[in-house]
């Protein structure tokens, strides 16, 4: 109790002492020396932010680059300057190449089902008064929560190629032709791993949807329904354009979770196997930078991550950029 | 009078901040030399070291060993020697996923070790290198950079080679193949009864059978020049005939293999030995005490035998896991620490080793030994039977070049169809080209 009531009067008394002078001296004439002292304030303030960006943040960054133009093997003092060599090495290396391609899918892949589902979904949810939604939601939201080695763990239960969920539903279900060996099929495992990802973020992107969708004022859907619009056409013309915004700043979050959530579930999962097959780049990355000894190329790999995520989602934006419609 | 009070707050968690990134302080305060000892808590638990260390503090007062022991000792390590900070002794072979040990050779990290073979174990009369038994310092694994100087010494040693359930050959009237004509007869006729030949846990377990196999086909200089990168050594008829031989192999691997060989579901193939729905699988004698508590067929023993032979009566090599232990040279106290290493080769220290079942490769001690393990370690009683030990020879590092995972990982794709034995054995011979060309 004592606790709670002694800030009250200092807060009170801080506001007191520094609002009239904040209030008044904006942009009127207080001595320089008295804004001197503001701003020194305002960047004493800032400053424990600004190194933990700095230490945390910018100067890995700039280290990254940095290496990536060395051979190094990650603990020797001799670094070698190599320039764009690693650069050069990477248009050989047919693994990265193959890591490559198989982030570009799960992106894709991933990108377009949990968007399609999760807008499906929350269409679903918010406008059709469906029964028990919110045990739905409840639980297609549930693997959000769990940790990404969890999820790795429970799919590699179901995939079990004899015991597995999904082989021996398909048994029951007298499909045995269908049954396949999930994580061993080279042709396969990438798709694999990329429902694992759906699985996972759907319940996300769909609670994000409904968020932006029941804010839309009914009196629109009222007004196009008397119009003789059906569900599906009011969820083009209304809902989908209504929550564009929404929609735009997902887009950035998949290329971001198409990059790293892959890695950790590759990891967790497959290990980049069967002999390559559902290597990412993070974990290729990973896997030159640590057990290949050669750090610098990693951190390369690494420079071109960096690029691909920027480059992408700097190009979705523009590439979705509308006038921002309001209701 | 409050915003100084903030601003002091302020400047306060700065440098809060940077001490807290700054040296945690440590060192040496009463006099005493601390040995910061760091060692893989690998199968034999991790009892035996904090007894041996009692032992070398007792009789050695002025020295404070700080122990520091992991079953991912690579992690807790690497942050703090990326930072500077090094252990002055490290146990820990190569080998493992993390490569610790493999990327300090190849950035030439390490203390030379020489002068320590040379050195009296300390309260003994005669020498770490008259202690140990005879090749096992100088090949590869030791001397890693193809010279006389000795840089890993020899830790523990450990046969590898194909585990089998003794009790399910017996009951079926099987004898243990001792060629591989008599592996493929075997492989058919248990196929018949639907036990596969042959499976392993992951792609990598099979670097105990590879280099076994080099040595069998080809004799220890056709092993060397593999291990060495010597120019179109895949393209020789030896190396062709290892991959026929290991192709024929995988042609008889469980049809689960592949898709249980991760990181995830490894331990379902080691059970299906276990269950009996395979017969052999390439392991350590780890495994022993990895599916200690799995369950199992009834009457089931553990087997161990080396490779069949290429053709009969012919040499067999059994592939020998060796772990290290190492100094870096970025060390502090690295003449204490070769003291601690010669320490590790004493009579006191052997017999607190050789309790947990690790064995040194001292001479006499598998004599020790007693149940599984003894029976494990009596491959080398065999006279035909000669170890073979090390692996691929460093290089600097080649970027996006992994020869083991060439090697290794490319049986997934023989197994599933996705790839040939000519396009493996013309990628094997690109990266071991490459990483010749950066030996040189």
């Amino acid at each position: 109790m004592t606790t709670l009531s002694t800030p009250p009067p200092g807060s009170t008394n801080r506001t007191s002492e520094q609002a009239p002078p904040d209030g008044s001296s904006r942009r009127g004439a207080r001595s320089p020396a008295h804004r001197r002292g503001n701003t020194g304030f305002v960047l004493a303030c800032l400053l424990p932010a600004l190194v933990l960006f700095a230490v945390f943040m910018v100067i890995p960054t700039v280290n990254v680059f940095r290496t990536s133009l060395y051979t190094w093997g990650g603990f020797s003092p001799d670094k070698r300057f190599v320039g764009l060599d690693n650069f050069r090495h990477l248009l050989d290396d047919e693994q990265f190449v193959r890591a490559f391609q198989n982030t570009v899918a799960l992106l894709v892949v991933v990108t377009v089902v949990t968007m399609g589902l999760g807008l499906f979904l929350a269409a679903i949810m918010t406008r059709q008064r469906l029964r028990g939604r919110n045990l739905y939601r409840f639980v297609l939201y549930i693997p959000n929560v769990l940790s990404v080695v969890v999820i790795a763990a429970i799919f590699s239960a179901v995939y079990d190629q004899k015991n597995g969920l999904l082989n021996g539903t398909l048994r029951l279900l007298s499909l045995d032709g269908l049954q396949q060996v999930w994580l061993g099929n080279q042709k396969l495992v990438l798709y694999s791993v990329a429902i694992a990802m759906v699985w996972q973020s759907l319940g996300y992107y769909m609670v994000l949807y409904m968020a932006g969708m029941s804010s839309i004022p009914e009196e629109l859907y009222e007004a196009s329904a008397l119009d003789g619009a059906c569900a599906t056409r009011q969820f083009f013309a209304i809902t989908l354009p209504l929550i564009w915004q929404s929609l735009r700043t997902t887009l950035t979050f998949f290329v971001m979770s198409a990059v790293n959530l892959s890695f950790v579930l590759v990891r967790a999962m497959t290990g980049g196997g069967p002999d390559g097959s559902s290597d990412v780049l993070l974990n290729y990355m990973y896997k030159q930078a640590y057990t290949n000894s050669s750090y610098g190329y990693g951190m390369a790999i690494g420079v071109v991550i960096f690029a691909f995520s920027f480059l992408v989602s700097l190009l979705v934006s523009r590439a979705t950029r509308r006038e921002p419609l309001q209701f | 009078m409050r915003r100084s009070l903030v601003l002091t707050g302020a400047a306060v968690t700065v440098l809060g901040l940077l001490a807290g990134c700054s040296a945690g302080g440590g060192g040496s305060d009463s006099g005493k030399t601390t040995l910061k000892v760091a060692a893989l808590e690998g199968g034999y638990g991790r009892d035996m070291y904090t007894q041996v260390v009692k032992q070398y503090e007792a009789s050695h007062p002025d020295i404070d060993v700080q122990l520091q022991i992991s079953k991912s000792i690579e992690d807790e390590i690497t942050p703090n020697m990326k930072a500077g900070k090094y252990p002055d002794v490290v146990v820990l072979g190569q080998g493992r996923k993390a490569a610790l040990t493999e990327t300090l050779i190849k950035d030439k990290a390490l203390e030379d070790l020489t002068p320590v073979l040379k050195e009296k174990v300390p309260g003994e009369d005669k020498t770490v290198g008259d202690k140990l038994t005879e090749g096992i310092v100088g090949n590869l694994n030791t001397n890693p950079y193809r010279t006389d100087k000795t840089y890993l010494m020899p830790m523990y040693y450990a046969p590898t080679g194909l585990f089998y359930n003794q009790g399910l050959l017996e009951q079926k009237g099987w004898k243990v193949p001792g060629t591989w004509d008599e592996m493929f007869a075997l492989g058919d006729t248990a196929k018949k009864q639907g036990i596969p030949l042959f499976t392993y846990p992951t792609a990598g377990y099979l670097d105990s059978f590879f280099f076994a196999l080099l040595a069998d086909v080809g004799g220890e200089q056709f092993y060397k020049d593999v291990m060495t990168y010597k120019k179109d050594v895949w393209k020789t008829a030896d190396a062709r005939k290892a991959l026929d031989i290991t192709t024929k192999l995988l042609g008889y691997a469980a049809p689960a293999t592949v898709g249980y060989a991760n990181e995830q579901d490894f331990t379902k193939n080691q059970q299906l030995i276990l269950d009996n729905k395979a017969l052999f699988m390439p392991n350590g004698t780890w495994i022993v005490g990895e599916m200690a508590d799995a369950p199992r067929a009834k009457g089931f023993k553990w087997g161990l035998t080396p490779l069949p032979a290429v053709t009969a009566g012919s040499k067999r090599y059994i592939t020998t896991s060796v772990e290290s232990v190492w100094i870096p040279s970025a060390a502090e106290h690295k003449d204490a620490a070769k003291d601690f290493i010669a320490y590790l080769y004493s009579d006191k220290a052997a017999k607190i080793f050789a309790k947990s079942n690790a064995i040194q490769p001292i001479e006499g001690i598998a004599s020790s030994l007693s149940g599984e393990n003894a029976e494990f370690y009596k491959v080398y009683e065999d006279p035909s039977v000669a170890p073979v030990v090390g692996g691929f020879a460093s290089t600097a590092p080649v970027q996006g070049v992994d020869i083991k995972a060439t090697l290794f990982d490319t049986a997934n794709s023989i197994i599933s169809g996705d790839t040939t034995e000519d396009k493996w054995q013309a990628a094997l011979n690109g990266a071991s080209e490459k990483l010749r060309q950066a030996g040189d």
